[in-house]
């Protein structure tokens, strides 16, 4: 093995180990704290789970999603009426939603993902299963921790897609179409399938996140679940953290929600103006995320001096 | 019957013709050139060959199998490789990994993605890229770019390359060193239709070469008499005195 190799493998290595030791700490979690901090990171899970489902469209495949929170209505609704209408056992009705949401196929591409969105948000609003525009109960669950091991369930998931992506042979596919789709398609490669890969594989992140969080809030309603801030939101942590990597938006979700929740305990305006002005300064120093500010040379400080200086700032 | 068959190929834009009717044969393992000035309807041609616009008029076969219902993908897999004018990497991918995308991809693809990467590594050693291997593709320099298309068409196992000006942007010595790979890339019985301003690069690489002009075929035959060819002459400097 050359020097090389073996530094890469140790680092690898070392990763892993980091992995299992931060995955140990999430499922202890909640036996060494109280219920105020184990809501906390029920949250900060939760929009790790959104940022990685839609790094798999927005980051990896390079396609912008607005209307990702679609697919969370869709989730929150097929758990919700099966498990209030049909009493169905939360896991099943989950599934379920997942399955529904794994059929969609690539037509959506077609259709303005954010006017997609918005035609649910009527449809939920006007259909009586949904309850229409007054919204719907779930049955209350016993133990609140439950939603942590769910939404911590649903975020490792998310995050075990990002890792494994780029290893296998359709990560190679969505990154070539992502860097160039015309130089794709002449080395072989048809795009369309492996768009729907990525966009169904975010959108069953979503889903899921839906279905929990209708149990979690046990009352949803068609401005609360097919909210663009649920996107919004996934894609500033997305860009924060690194789109198209696999633990960037996880970091993002973290320091982002953490800002949130402090900045909304100090004032309700600054926590308005926050996640704006993130957005304007992101674009500006960081297009592709905090993780590629780390690895340039010299670290954060050099990166942004150069970032201004070719910009003319 | 030759391996790539074009029977009257014509594509409008609008009302500007620009490949009007033009026929070309080319057989397993020959190199054919092709030239013209600028605005001949080269890229065209190979634009259409390699199914990345539709033709107006006319027809291409290869191998014997007509090509006009086929997409782009789907022609690469058969075995029809194009590099394009101006290289097209997948800039944040390493190099290595821009030569394992079409081995993962090609009608008989490499069985995981640890074969397809090793197999880039071989491709790579075999054009000079292999220092750079680890480099994301975004950082190399006109020539390595170059030498990456010319990896990643070897590593779709084609049995043609449509080489659209490999050569442009390389110094005289950086053109030996192509012109030298391209025939070991031939000496593995692969065909290709080489299209170049470069006209040393052409004339020493082709048996044949065919000139477009105006989109239209006005010559074809052995380099050294269709250099001879007035018509030839004329296409590239303008009409002559004996004509005036």
């Amino acid at each position: 093995m050359t020097p090389a190799l073996s530094v890469t493998a140790r680092r690898a290595g070392g990763w892993r180990l980091a992995l299992v030791l931060a995955l140990a700490v999430a499922v202890g979690l909640p036996a060494l704290t109280n219920t105020y901090y184990v809501r906390l990171a029920t949250g900060i899970l939760m929009f790790a789970a959104l940022a990685c489902g839609w790094n798999l469209i927005g980051g990896y495949a390079g396609y912008p999603d607005f209307g990702a929170a679609a697919f969370l209505g869709i989730g929150a609704y097929t758990t919700g009426v099966l498990m209030a209408r049909a009493a169905v056992p939360f896991p099943l009705a989950l599934l379920a939603g997942g399955a529904v949401l794994l059929r969609l196929r690539g037509h959506y591409f077609a259709i303005a993902t954010l006017g997609f969105m918005l035609v649910l948000q009527q449809l939920a609003a006007n259909l009586e299963l949904t309850g229409g525009g007054s919204g719907m109960n779930l049955p209350v669950a016993r133990s609140f921790t439950t939603f942590y091991y769910w939404m911590l369930g649903v975020c490792a998931l998310a995050v075990a897609a990002g890792l494994s992506l780029p290893r296998l042979r359709v990560g190679y596919a969505i990154a070539a179409i992502r860097e160039n789709q015309a130089a794709a398609e002449a080395l072989g490669i048809a795009p369309l399938p492996y768009k729907i890969v990525a966009y169904s594989g975010s959108a069953f992140v979503f889903g899921l996140v839906g279905g929990v969080y209708a149990y979690w809030f046990t009352f949803i309603d068609p401005p609360t679940v097919f909210n663009v801030d649920f996107a919004i939101q996934a894609i500033v942590m997305t860009l924060f953290g690194g789109p198209a990597t696999a633990l960037g938006p996880v970091a993002g979700a973290i320091v982002l929600k953490s800002l949130d929740t402090v900045l909304t305990n100090v004032s309700i305006f600054l926590h308005n103006v926050f996640f704006g002005a993130l957005v304007c300064l992101l674009v500006v120093f960081a297009p592709r995320g905090l993780a590629d500010l780390r690895r340039a040379r010299g670290g954060i400080l050099a990166a942004l001096r150069a970032t201004l200086r070719e910009n003319r700032i | 019957m030759p391996l790539l068959a074009v029977q009257g190929l014509t594509k409008l834009f609008g009302r500007l013709v620009a490949v009007d009717h033009v026929d070309l044969a080319i057989e397993a393992g020959e190199v054919v050139g092709l030239i013209g000035p600028n605005g001949a309807g080269k890229s065209t041609l190979v634009n259409l060959i390699s199914g990345f616009e539709p033709p107006s008029e006319g027809a291409v076969a290869f191998a014997g199998r007509p090509l006009d219902a086929l997409g782009a993908p789907a022609i690469a897999r058969l075995g029809l490789a194009r590099t394009f004018q101006i290289a097209q990497p997948f800039r944040a991918m390493t190099v290595r990994q821009n030569v394992a995308v079409p081995a993962l991809f090609r009608a008989v693809p490499a069985p995981s993605v640890g074969a397809a990467l090793r197999e880039a590594d071989r491709l790579l050693d075999s054009v000079g890229l292999g220092p750079k291997a680890a480099l994301p593709a975004g950082a190399l320099t006109t020539p390595d770019l170059r030498r990456l298309e010319l990896a990643k068409a070897l590593a779709l196992q084609p049995r043609l390359m449509l080489l659209d000006e490999v050569m442009a942007g390389l110094t005289p010595a950086e053109v030996d060193a192509a012109m030298a790979l391209l025939r070991e890339v031939n000496a593995r019985g692969i065909a290709l239709l080489v299209i170049e301003h470069v006209l040393r690069a052409v004339m020493g690489l082709s048996s044949r070469v065919v000139v477009l002009h105006h989109g239209r075929k006005i010559a074809e035959g052995p380099p050294a008499r269709v250099t001879a060819d007035p018509a030839v002459i004329e296409a590239y400097l303008g009409p002559g005195p004996a004509s005036r």
